[in-house]
């Protein structure tokens, strides 16, 4: 299976195990600011669910059924305000009831170059107005996701 | 990034570790069928999950897969003389037979009953299409035989190749399951190789270099969804099968032969990548199954009698930076293969995934391993069969289509991402 070399070239000498302990190991600071919305009541228990758990800039927010936003704790929220100073936002739906606040979203995103991931908990099919409403703007939509994925896709980002 | 210890849980596949035995679930492709070209050919070295084996073929043409080391003392049976129906030591002459049986001891009386008690650990090996597939799980969960298309279309439509990667296998998997690197590092490929040029569906790829993705469960894995801008109103869209545990498509270019991976453990530093090319509909023709042969596409050109590309760590994969500069590579290396091969041997043998920044263009890697995880757990702790067992969940296919800006990827390719025999791939 392999062929005698007397030398090992320089890709196989860096791609050894050995050589993996002279990386640097600089702690990598979160680069995101993320903003997690959620757009219906199921949605929104899923969010405070996944707020309990310690991020590093993340905030959580609630849609109420139009293009208006709440904090957690019901506080209203300006959706304009929300964005600002973020670069992903991440949309949580489970049905069609907030088909306006991800078109809202959707378009302010694609306006101001902020990454939107749009997260379907559940078959989906409750949420297929939703998913059409975020379809233009979202770079990625997770399908029959459930909460772990959202939450792995959380922390994946680093937010 | 990945916790430390769901890096080590997904890339971990030795006996008794819970990825090893997800691993052992499944029929996996274990080698080529012609490396046993004949009966009573010679032995053949198989390492699969951390596990040393020999493989070879008896004198009725059956196939076995054993243990390599002799029952007696130890010797590698690799050097075992395959005759008379079985594979004998050559060091004292003990002899077994393919399921590891062992049936002589000479040393013994003529009518001993000692050999009997001697069975070195075997599992089955069977060939469907050009390929050896094993299963190395309990004999009792057996899973009915694999029903991948590739492996089922008539010779004459299907090719497949191996190459050894030096590197876990998760980090080879996971180029099989990431549309988004196609645009920048296969950039060269998609207007030179023979067997990807010409489709309509390569300048939408170019023109467009930000995908936007969706990623949808399946039965037997995921269906991930690449989808740019293609004429007004519409999109033209790339739709990948995973199946689990390892198997991926990639989807088609024009009339080109279909083609995808399937990536097996070899230990936790190496694994095989299976790479195949078949046309549901039609023969390969001649010009394409040597385009292959020669390491075009998918394939890769092996130092001959190995399965060790010819491009490799240890000549730096060849790089070419004129060729790169005159841009006919992108990263100076040259075929498709080679260019994953050389960036995922690159990240060290079991990448830290601990250190990665993750983008939202990355979710369909961050759901295959969520998978994967979840697989192994619920097998663990509760032994549910994991989705990719069933052989209905292979039969899947990619697909490449252009659709109204409006339609779900998923509802309008229900049909486009089913094996449906005599019916070409649905492509562009
Ligand atoms: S750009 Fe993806 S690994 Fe460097
Ligand atoms: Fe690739």
């Amino acid at each position: 299976m392999t062929t005698p070399t007397l030398q090992l070239s320089e890709s196989a000498r860096a791609a050894s195990a050995s050589e993996s302990r002279y990386r640097i190991d600089a702690p990598i600071r979160p680069a995101r600011s993320a903003r997690v919305v959620a757009l219906d009541e199921k949605a929104a228990a899923v969010a405070r669910r996944l707020a309990a758990h310690p991020w590093a800039h993340a905030r959580f927010y609630t849609g109420d059924g139009d293009a208006r936003l709440r904090e957690l704790d019901g506080a209203a929220a300006l959706l304009d305000e929300v964005l600002t100073g973020t670069d992903v936002v991440v949309v949580l739906a489970t049905e069609d009831g907030g088909r306006a606040a991800a078109a809202a979203i959707g378009r302010i995103c694609g306006r101001r170059g902020i990454t939107t991931a749009g997260v379907v908990l559940g078959d989906g099919f409750e949420a297929d107005d939703a998913v059409a409403a975020l379809r233009p703007y979202a770079r990625v939509l997770l399908l029959s996701a459930d909460e772990a994925d959202a939450f792995e896709l959380l922390t994946a980002l680093r937010v | 990034m990945l916790r430390k210890d769901i890096n080590e849980l997904l890339t971990r596949t030795g006996p008794g570790t819970p990825m090893g035995e997800l691993f052992r679930q499944y029929w996996i492709p274990a080698l080529l069928a012609e490396e046993l070209p004949d009966n009573d050919c010679p032995p053949v070295r198989v390492k699969l999950l951390s596990e040393r084996m020999v493989a070879f073929r008896d004198s009725e043409g059956r196939y076995g897969l054993v243990d390599e080391f002799c029952a007696h003392r130890g010797a590698s049976l690799w050097f075992g003389r395959n005759e008379g129906s079985g594979l004998r030591c050559p060091y004292h002459g003990w002899k077994y037979d393919v399921t590891g049986q062992c049936i002589e001891v000479p040393s013994e009386a003529d009518n001993s009953s000692f050999c009997q008690n001697v069975q070195l650990t075997s599992y089955p090996l069977v060939r469907i299409g050009d390929v050896l597939w094993t299963y190395m799980g309990d004999r009792a969960t057996q899973p009915p035989l694999p029903e991948f298309e590739w492996v089922h279309v008539p010779p004459e439509q299907t090719y497949t190749s191996k190459r050894w990667q030096q590197c876990n296998w998760l980090q080879a998997f996971e180029g099989g399951i990431d549309s988004s690197h196609v645009t920048f590092l296969h950039s060269g490929g998609l207007k030179t190789d023979p067997l990807f040029r010409g489709a309509k569906g390569n300048e939408y790829n170019m023109k467009d270099t930000k995908p936007f993705f969706e990623v949808a469960d399946s039965e037997g894995g995921l269906f991930v969804g690449a989808r740019r801008n293609a004429e007004d109103g519409t999109y033209y869209w790339r739709i990948t099968p995973y199946v689990m545990p390892a198997f991926t498509m990639v989807p088609p270019r024009g009339d080109h032969p279909v083609h995808g991976h399937f990536w097996v453990p070899i230990d936790d530093e190496n694994c095989w990548t299976f790479s195949f090319d078949y046309h549901p509909v039609r023969p390969l023709t001649d010009t394409e199954r040597q385009a292959m042969i020669d390491g075009h596409g998918v394939h890769s050109r092996n130092i001959p009698g190995t399965y060790r590309p010819m491009a490799n760590m240890d000549n730096d994969y060849l790089i070419d930076r004129e060729a790169q500069k005159r841009g006919e590579t992108y990263s100076g290396v040259a075929g498709i293969a080679m260019q994953d091969a050389s960036l995922q041997e690159s990240m060290g043998p079991i990448v830290d995934r601990s250190k990665e920044r993750l983008v939202p263009a990355d979710s369909g890697i961050i759901k295959a391993r969520q998978k994967l995880r979840k697989a192994a757990i619920a097998l663990r702790d509760e032994g549910v069969t994991p989705p990719g067992v069933n052989p209905e969940h292979h039969k899947v296919r990619s697909a490449a289509v252009v659709l109204p800006q409006a339609e779900s990827f998923l509802d309008s390719c229900r049909d486009a991402v089913k094996v449906t025999p005599g019916v070409p791939q649905a492509s562009v």
